[in-house]
């Protein structure tokens, strides 16, 4: 077990320097110009020419690939061209936001579609079954976009049940930051007060992010669940008399759920790095955001570092769901 | 366990009802990701610079009265300039304090300059062109400075350079030295996020893509502002801020589109500010390269556009109509509209220029929705003449590569005036008498290798002139020349809208967005 983490790590590490390098040399070769496009179409020639050499990137492109690797090396991302922060910081600085929303959007996903996904798959065929069908696609299908705006049209707007876009209302404090993470700094801080109203805020963009998981989370989990149920040990122990759902929750469910753990795993990564337009809809500080800003801007440093820093929450997520497998299944044992 | 599920629900849905914001406190809902940076020798982002307005100060304050722009004390109370015309001398007002309790004095004005200029960030070109070194800013004594500049310049351009918040705000010298270090020694990097103004507000919060938080500074030589505290709070979806002033959790929403405006026009508890924006949109042809190098083709473009569908379709009229290179509102505008839709008149034009039979083109666009909505309805106009327009969109940094190289034939921009100056536009739009790399000014007129080396001697003297009336006719001039020969067609400059809560008063939004003020906007409730 040990020796074959080891190995996923070295696997891993290979993976982050081949995304790191590909997105190195694909940036700088495509013919664009950052600088000139983050100091804006008035910006002179000469102001062009010196920020491109304050930067190094007059410099032949293996030279600053070497930089950028021996920085690296040292744990250090680059600086942002258009933020002039370490691209680190700027990670760290809007992460937490992200992954708060993500956890929640997931915790959504997987307490409905696996749900979801349970009933349909026992009552097959009924039209409950076809009602939590419905309710997959309608997810799958609706644009975040448009949903997040009906849903702040409705309870935002209309009924006042829930706060509008941001983390916090305008007149609370942020509670001083330790972790970054808004949950945990108002917990620190014992400050209830943003504590509720961080929760409060937090419902809306959370059920639109984690509505597409729990269409994905539910299909698999019916699909699953109902290759499960026609399997002879599941005949057998109906047939022993035992109740259905304990048939259902312990003989069938648990068997089921291999595949809905590599979909949970997926779901994360993809929420952490795909939840931009839920952040702009509802105004939230995550790093979605500023993604989107660097590869549009193609600031060279931040791409390559959100690039790396996606490609390591892929990896990892699948490294832990992969070791989950052996937790759930344990007829699974890695050489 | 059911009592906890409640007391949960209680607790979240207890915060739902959110008071609407106090009397003495203005929420504005904006798109603030722009902002990256603000150390105010680094800022040229619009929205940037609009914050570093709020809490500091300049020598000179611009503001526009009766439709010109004028030059108003600021943090000099007067200046003069010899007779030359070479040396500004600026006398400082006393008892201007920062927001740290120091007084402001000519040492501070001194480091701001020498500051900005040793920084050398991009938006110094602004003060370079005429201000160069830094040697050329002296202190004659505590409340007197004095600026030379490399040539005669008329009064307004140097107003409207020395009145430029950003690289020309005056920084406390003592604040910002107490944090330089030998690797940082401007301390760019506290500054980035700190205050060291003397503005009418205090930074207190920046928190990003979150909000920004300003406190009313008691203190201002002017007097206090009106309202208690300004927060910018960061809603970057227009939809979004239409739903929160609707819900009167903010009182002004900075972004919204011309057709979410048009909503607000007579609806009661709500007020539309509008004004002429300093901007322009427009269509560039390449001048060196044929169809373009030839005027008849350019002009031909310029009668086959229909203008109104642009403004009126695509703009929901939040345009002034305008085909002059100096927008209206500015000294020296030209109101000369002369270009309708006329097909027959662009395609006999264009069998003049020896292209009865038109031809094929590539127009260059950003990827931003206005501009992609602008290149295909010119692509339907042009075509009505038989030019066959073939739109490629490209992000910013491959636009701008592109254009800057000179190797584009035809595309739609936007350019925003840089100071308050007409200057700032002739430069820009006509200073071009060689092509090559050789030239001293880089801008519009030679990425569209426009070359007119008398309408380029023309720009230099009229920055020179002193004489306001001489001046204004000579850029007229310049822009009748640019108008009909140029390798531009202007298609209207745009009008800058904000919704209001109607408890709002006060509020008067400069053509030159950042420099728009919240001294005097007051809460009526």
């Amino acid at each position: 077990m040990v020796g074959y983490v080891v190995r996923r790590l070295l696997w891993m590490v290979l993976v982050l320097w081949g995304v790191m390098t590909t997105t190195f040399f694909v940036a700088r070769v495509i013919p664009a110009d950052p600088v000139g496009a983050i100091l804006g179409p008035q910006a002179p020639p000469e102001a062009i020419e010196r920020e491109k050499e304050r930067w190094g990137l007059n410099q032949p492109i293996y030279v600053q690939y070497a930089r950028y690797i021996g920085g690296l090396l040292r744990g250090d991302l680059g600086v942002s061209l258009r933020t002039r922060r370490p691209v680190l910081s700027d990670i760290l600085q809007f992460l937490p936001a992200t992954v708060e929303l993500a956890l929640a959007a997931l915790l959504i996903g997987v307490v409905m579609g696996v749900g979801l996904g349970v009933v349909s798959a026992v009552r097959s065929g009924h039209a409950l079954d076809h009602g939590c069908r419905v309710f997959a696609i309608v997810g799958l299908s609706m644009p975040a976009f448009w949903l997040g705006l009906l849903l702040l049209l409705v309870f935002y707007y209309k009924l006042g049940w829930l706060p509008g876009p941001g983390q916090l209302p305008y007149w609370l404090p942020r509670p001083p930051r330790v972790t970054g993470f808004l949950f945990l700094d108002a917990i620190l801080a014992r400050d209830w007060e943003a504590f509720g109203s961080y929760l409060h805020h937090l419902i809306m963009p959370a059920f639109t992010l984690g509505w597409l998981s729990t269409a994905a989370i539910t299909r698999i989990t019916r699909s699953s669940m109902l290759e499960v149920l026609h399997e002879e040990y599941i005949k057998t122990a109906r047939m022993k008399g035992l109740k259905e759902r304990f048939v259902i929750m312990r003989h069938a469910f648990k068997n089921a759920l291999l595949p809905v753990v590599t979909v949970i795993g997926i779901r994360l990564a993809s929420l952490l790095e795909g939840a931009v337009l839920t952040e702009t809809v509802f105004a939230w500080p995550g790093l979605g955001r500023y993604a989107t800003h660097s590869f549009l801007s193609i600031d060279f440093n931040a791409v390559v570092g959100v690039a790396i820093f996606t490609a390591f929450l892929y990896a990892s997520c699948n490294l832990i769901v992969d070791l989950l497998y052996a937790y759930l299944n344990p007829k699974i044992r890695y050489a | 366990m059911q009592r906890w599920v409640l007391s949960g629900l209680l607790l979240v849905l207890g915060i739902a009802a959110i008071a609407a914001p106090p009397k003495d406190v203005l929420i504005i809902g904006a798109r603030t990701d722009i902002i990256v940076d603000l150390d105010p020798a680094r800022t040229y982002e619009v929205f940037t610079n609009l914050i570093i307005e709020q809490y500091y100060d300049a020598l000179v304050n611009i503001v526009v009265e009766q439709g010109e722009v004028v030059a108003k004390p600021g943090l000099a109370s007067s200046w003069e300039v010899s007779e030359d015309g070479l040396t500004w001398t600026f006398h400082l007002r006393q008892g201007a304090k920062f927001h740290s309790g120091r007084e402001v004095k000519a040492d501070d004005v001194l480091y701001s300059f020498h500051r900005s200029l040793g920084l050398n960030f991009a938006p110094i070109w602004i003060l370079s062109q005429y201000v160069p070194k830094p040697e050329m800013i002296a202190k004659i004594d505590d409340y007197t400075v004095s600026v030379t500049t490399t040539q005669p310049l008329a009064e307004l351009i140097i107003a409207s350079v020395i009145g430029f918040q950003g690289i020309c705000s005056i920084v406390d010298s003592e604040l910002v030295k107490a944090h330089a270090t030998p690797e940082d020694p401007w301390a760019n990097q506290w500054l980035k996020t700190n205050d060291a103004g003397s503005g009418p507000f205090i930074l207190v919060e920046w928190s990003p893509n979150e909000r920004i938080i300003l406190n009313r500074f008691d203190d201002y030589w002017a007097g206090p502002a009106a309202v208690k505290q300004i927060i910018f709070i960061d809603i970057p979806e227009p939809a979004a801020q239409k739903l929160a002033l609707d819900r009167g959790d903010i009182d002004i929403a900075w972004d919204l589109l011309p057709e979410q405006v048009d909503l607000y026009r007579d609806l009661a508890g709500f007020t539309v500010i509008e004004g002429t924006s300093w901007s322009i949109e427009y269509l560039a042809m390449n001048a060196g390269k044929p169809p373009f190098d030839n005027p008849l083709v350019r002009e031909a473009i310029r009668w086959a556009i229909d203008y109104d569908a642009i403004i009126y379709g695509i703009q929901k009229g939040a345009a002034v109509y305008g085909q002059t290179i100096i927008p209206a509102g500015m000294f020296g505008h030209l109101p000369e509209t002369p270009f309708r839709k006329d097909v027959e008149k662009a395609k006999a034009l264009l069998a003049e220029a020896g292209y009865a039979e038109g031809f094929e083109v590539e127009m260059l666009s950003s990827t931003a929705p206005r501009r992609v909505a602008i290149a295909t309805q010119v692509q339907a106009d042009l075509a009505q003449i038989g030019i066959k327009v073939n739109i490629t969109q490209m992000v910013s940094a491959q636009f701008y590569e592109l254009y800057r190289a000179q190797k584009h034939q035809f595309l739609v921009a936007g350019w925003g005036v840089d100071y308050a100056d007409p200057d700032a536009l002739a430069k820009p739009f006509a200073h071009c008498c060689t092509t090559g790399p050789e030239a001293p000014v880089r801008q519009l007129a030679w990425r569209n290798m426009y070359a007119d080396c008398e309408t380029t001697q023309l720009v230099e003297e009229a920055a020179r002139e002193l004489d306001p009336e001489k001046r204004r006719a000579m850029y007229e001039e310049i822009q009748r020349r640019v108008l009909h020969n140029g390798p531009f067609v202007i298609l209207y400059y745009p009008l800058r809208q904000v919704v209001t809560r109607d408890v709002v008063q006060g509020l008067v939004l400069n053509p030159m967005e950042s420099f728009t003020e919240f001294w005097a906007v007051r809460k009526t409730g």
